[in-house]
């Protein structure tokens, strides 16, 4: 066939093609007009999403970039107790596992998206950047040398929906949105108050958890409404230790879940007056939780037998107090100009308590509980935007001033010091605390200027371009930028792609982290100090520590959405993410750990008393390249049932593809200094390859009935310096909501119906991690190791 | 040449003015506007047409006019117009208000009550400010809000099916 008869078959298909599709939704608008109103009401509408957009919610499915919308439907179904948990098993590509015996990391677990860092991840509060924790991940747990954002902090009873945006986005957000976004959208206009209260605990009846939700909500003029959401919920600790053959073989250690008490409340107003809207929602969290170290048997060396004749488990105890508030007034001009100046403020305070524990080196003079001192994170934002639509076109456009400050807090001095009567176990066993050489006030500045031009070539194209330009006080200026384009073929099928730049900029934590012990040589009165170095330290900067530099990303992602029906979509997008010189804490630098240290760098450490150092740097750069796939499929059945099945897909695998050159005072090369197999592994494989799921929900007029199928791909560990693969598994969860009343409902729920585990670890040398040891579950198993749980909850709406 | 042909091609289907198929929320307030109609009764009017205006721009695109083709409302065929300011609004029965401004629309529905015109919106707070219908989407479902008082005070008699389904307001209370 010639060229211009393929042209005129083309054109003739695609004519034909859109002409069935316009007809369609005339069809379907047709087929709504025929139906009784009641049943109009009852209607779901595609799900709309405002994030990655600064010209108002649009549906996610015609978004220019990928986006997931999880409805507050979804979470509460899930029968999980706080909204990490809920998208661990909703979101494929979002990670939370549990690590237990990792000091703060058991009390504010990390959650990651595609297999990167939780750092790597915006959080959005009603499109405002959620603050993160100031507690920095310092044990080998995923996202080990990162902060991120607490979710636990947020009610999921005051959650409307949840926006996960599958794109980096930093032109459009600034920093950290590298792995994507998560925007929370709080329960806001037209809801009713509600209270639920949920028994549940696992299949070998520990991890009991009580929950108590109260969702009031208040009607003001002009459709405004103030919410308020108040919340205790209490997780009871789970233990999944095995026996320890040193002590006896009796089960002396604590491995699973922190014993967690949370007191939350949420807050979300709106006070409309004119054309101008006044917004106000907050966020505060005061926990309290209670997780096991290591257990010292009474033989060891760190006990005080006098004290604990059987040994002692030290319990790592925090107080987190987090909050966060926006306040500020969005409108909209004559011309139609939309403008929002808004006021943010996040804190997060993490103390760190120590109790049932002991200070080996002073003796019996110990006291047995320490204030181990405090790591803090305030932020501060003042944000301008504007929009406006021209024609079929949006130009927007704002400025930002953040202002970050980060604080150590020295614990108290029994909780640190190395006293007289031992040379080597020093502090609060458990975890030592924080001494005044650790103590730091550092704050930096950030201004931003951003732009977005949204244009719509025609119906059916539209390009969109953002470009942000960033100041920081401390590392300097950062320009990123965008461009996406969506193209709609048909009615029922689009296109769309994006290419753009990214950045994030080093946490405070990270430039400014300082935590070392001390110990003594019998031969040697003078300290010795070890441990982690902030880069500004003069030790540090003499062994090579420079300034941090943001990580910087390049993004693609180009995809398709499938719509044949209103009840069918289909979507599938591939990506492509490249971050260059990712931060990561070096290995321990010391005469004995690196052979080939530099003399220079062995003195340095001589004439200072230290062991070994740890400090941050630049290391590595990354590719990460994965496949989403998306199925939504909803169906109107017989007398009212309604059927809705969400499937999901993902893989994504990251590899190491750059190392910085390491510092020359150093004398060694960046994979002695950083990759050794522990690191590479944690990097490349600790997350799941890839999962699914598949969420489904058929509603009768007197009953819901929820089923969540989950995969969770398998993952890589590390004993010994060797790799060891740990199998994919499946999970079922179930729930039953019964409708008791117009009002009033009971739901009994299973999670992991199945009691699947995730695979022991085989046979080790270790004396505690193994098969049969104490520890017998992988710290990055992604759906914890507590087997099955069940639960009741009830809920009244008024 | 091919390449031309191609990209013509391409620019064909681009042109074609049809709303993305996905978007209930489209569909079903142009549904809504008919079907609330047919609900309401008007003071007789001479007018042999039921007339539809769209005040300010028009999200549908095409869809209003390709859906009210061929219905008919209280018996007559039904006429769309589309109205960029309230002068160009003339006589009509129903006027679907998208003004972004609350000033503007106040303006809409004084010149609505004023004229016996059935006001519908889905702007924040519409139905408060004196509109008769306002349609909200919350969670992805349609709500319905009528203000029964701006309805008789323009002269129309909302029947019960649809008062049943809405949240009504007796005065301006929410």
């Amino acid at each position: 066939m010639s060229a211009p008869h393929r042209f005129v078959l083309c054109l003739a298909m695609a004519g034909a093609g859109a002409a069935l599709a316009g007809d369609k939704a005339v069809q379907e608008s047709n087929d709504y007009y025929r139906r009784p109103l009641e049943q109009l009401l009852q209607v779901e509408t595609q799900a709309k999403a405002a994030v990655g957009s600064r010209g108002g919610a649009r549906d996610a499915l015609d978004a220019e970039v990928p986006i997931d919308i999880i409805t507050s439907a979804q979470l509460q179904s899930t029968g999980q107790p706080d909204l990490q948990r809920a998208l661990a098993v909703l979101v494929p590509g979002f990670n939370a596992p549990r690590p237990s015996i990792t000091d703060g990391t058991d009390h504010a677990p990390p959650f990651t998206l595609r297999g990167l860092s939780p750092d790597q991840v915006l959080v959005l509060v009603n499109g405002k950047r959620l603050h993160q924790s100031s507690l920095l991940h310092n044990n080998g747990t995923v996202g080990r040398g990162s902060s991120g954002v607490d979710l636990a902090t947020i009610p999921l009873r005051a959650i409307e929906r949840v926006e996960v945006l599958r794109d980096g986005a930093a032109a459009q957000y600034g920093s950290d949105a590298i792995a994507g976004i998560i925007n929370i959208i709080l329960k806001g206009y037209g809801q009713r108050s509600q209270a639920t209260v949920t028994y549940g605990r696992t299949g070998e009846g520990d991890g009991i958890t009580r929950q108590g939700t109260l969702f009031h909500t208040l009607p003001l003029a002009g459709d405004g409404f103030i919410n308020l959401t108040a919340e205790w919920r209490d997780r009871g600790a789970t233990n999944r230790a095995g026996p320890d053959a040193s002590d006896g073989g009796r089960i002396n250690t604590h491995f699973g879940d922190a014993d967690t008490q949370d007191g939350l409340f949420a807050l979300n107003a709106e006070l409309p007056r004119g054309d101008a809207t006044l917004y106000l929602h907050g966020l505060y969290d005061r926990r309290r939780s209670s997780a096991g170290a290591f257990y010292r048997t009474a033989g060891d060396a760190r006990n005080i037998a006098a004290i604990y004749p059987d040994g002692f488990l030290p319990r790592i105890e925090p107080k987190i107090l987090d909050f966060s508030a926006t306040a500020g007034v969005r409108g909209v001009l004559d011309g139609g100009a939309r403008w929002d100046i808004s006021y943010t403020h996040g804190h997060n305070d993490y103390h760190f308590y120590v109790n049932n524990s002991l200070n080996t080196s002073l003796g019996l003079a110990t006291p047995t509980s320490f204030d181990s001192g405090a790591t803090r994170y305030t932020q501060q934002i003042l944000n301008a935007d504007f929009s406006k639509k021209i024609g079929r076109h949006t130009v927007a456009g704002g400025y930002e001033f953040r202002q970050e400050h980060y604080r150590i807090i020295k614990g108290d001095a029994a909780s640190y010091m190395l006293g007289s009567a031992d040379n080597f176990a020093y502090g609060a066993q458990g975890f030592p605390g924080f001494s005044p050489e650790n103590a730091v006030s550092a704050s930096r500045q950030a201004h931003s200027l951003y732009g977005d031009l949204k244009y719509s070539a025609t119906e059916r194209l539209m390009l969109d371009a953002a470009a942000r330009a960033e100041h920081y006080s401390d590392f300097g200026s950062a320009l990123n930028g965008k461009l996406a384009l969506r193209y709609r073929a048909t009615d029922d099928l689009l296109f769309r792609s994006s290419v753009s730049t990214g950045f994030r900029a080093p946490s405070l934590s990270q430039s400014h982290f300082s935590y070392t012990g001390t110990y003594r040589n019998s031969n040697d009165a003078a300290a010795q100090f070890w441990g982690n170095f902030a880069v500004d330290h003069p030790v540090a900067r003499a062994l090579g520590a420079t300034d941090l530099k943001p990580e910087k990303s390049r993004h693609l992602t180009l995809g398709m959405v499938f719509q044949p029906s209103s009840q069918l979509t289909a979507s599938a997008d591939v990506f492509v993410t490249d971050i260059h010189d990712r931060i990561l804490p070096t290995g321990y630098i010391s005469a004995y750990s690196l052979s080939s240290l530099s003399p220079q760098a062995a003195a340095v450490l001589a004439q200072n008393n230290i062991d070994g150092a740890v400090y941050f740097t630049n290391a590595i750069g990354t590719r990460t390249r994965g496949v989403d796939l998306r199925l939504d499929y909803s169906r109107e059945m017989d007398k009212g049932a309604r059927l809705k099945l969400v499937a999901a897909y993902q893989r994504s695998r990251t590899r190491i593809t750059e190392l910085n050159q390491a510092p020359e005072v150093l004398g060694v090369n960046m994979t002695d200094l950083i990759l050794d197999p522990f690191t590479r592994v944690l990097i490349e494989g600790s997350q799941p390859a890839d999962a699914i799921k598949l969420w489904s929900r058929y509603s009768h007029g007197s009953y819901d009935l929820v089923l969540n199928l989950n995969r969770f791909g398998k993952f890589h560990s590390v004993s010994a310096y060797d790799r060891v693969t740990f199998s994919a598994k499946w999970t079922l969860d179930a729930e039953l909501c019964l409708r008791l009343a117009k009002d009033v409902t009971l739901a009994l729920g299973g999670v992991n119906l199945f009691d699947v585990r995730p695979d022991q670890w085989g046979q080790t040398d270790d004396s505690l991690v193994g098969a049969g040891k104490v520890i017998q579950y992988s710290q990055y198993a992604p759906f914890g190791y507590n087997g099955a749980s069940y639960y009741l909850r009830l809920g009244v709406n008024f | 040449m091919r390449m031309v042909l191609w990209v013509l091609g391409l620019l064909c289907c681009v042109q074609a003015p049809w709303a993305w198929a996905g978007d209930e929320e489209r569909k079903l307030e142009a549904v809504f506007i008919g079907r609330f109609a047919s609900y309401i009764e008007w003071p007789a009017k001479p007018r042999d047409r039921f007339v539809i205006t769209l005040l300010d721009d028009n999200p549908f695109g095409s869809l209003l006019d390709d859906l009210y083709r061929d219905k008919r409302i209280h018996n007559k065929p039904i006429e769309l117009r589309y109205a960029t300011r309230l002068e160009q609004v003339g006589e009509t029965d129903a006027l679907f208000i998208t003004l972004t401004s609350s000033a503007a629309r106040a303006a809409a529905i004084d010149y609505a009550q004023r004229n016996g015109i059935l006001t519908i919106s889905e702007a924040k707070g519409f139905a408060e400010s004196g509109g008769i219908i306002q349609l909200d989407f919350i969670e992805q479902k349609a709500r319905i809000k009528i203000n029964h008082g701006a309805a008789l005070k323009s002269g129309l008699r909302i029947g019960a099916p649809l008062l049943t389904i809405a949240t009504v307001l007796r005065g301006d209370k929410p």
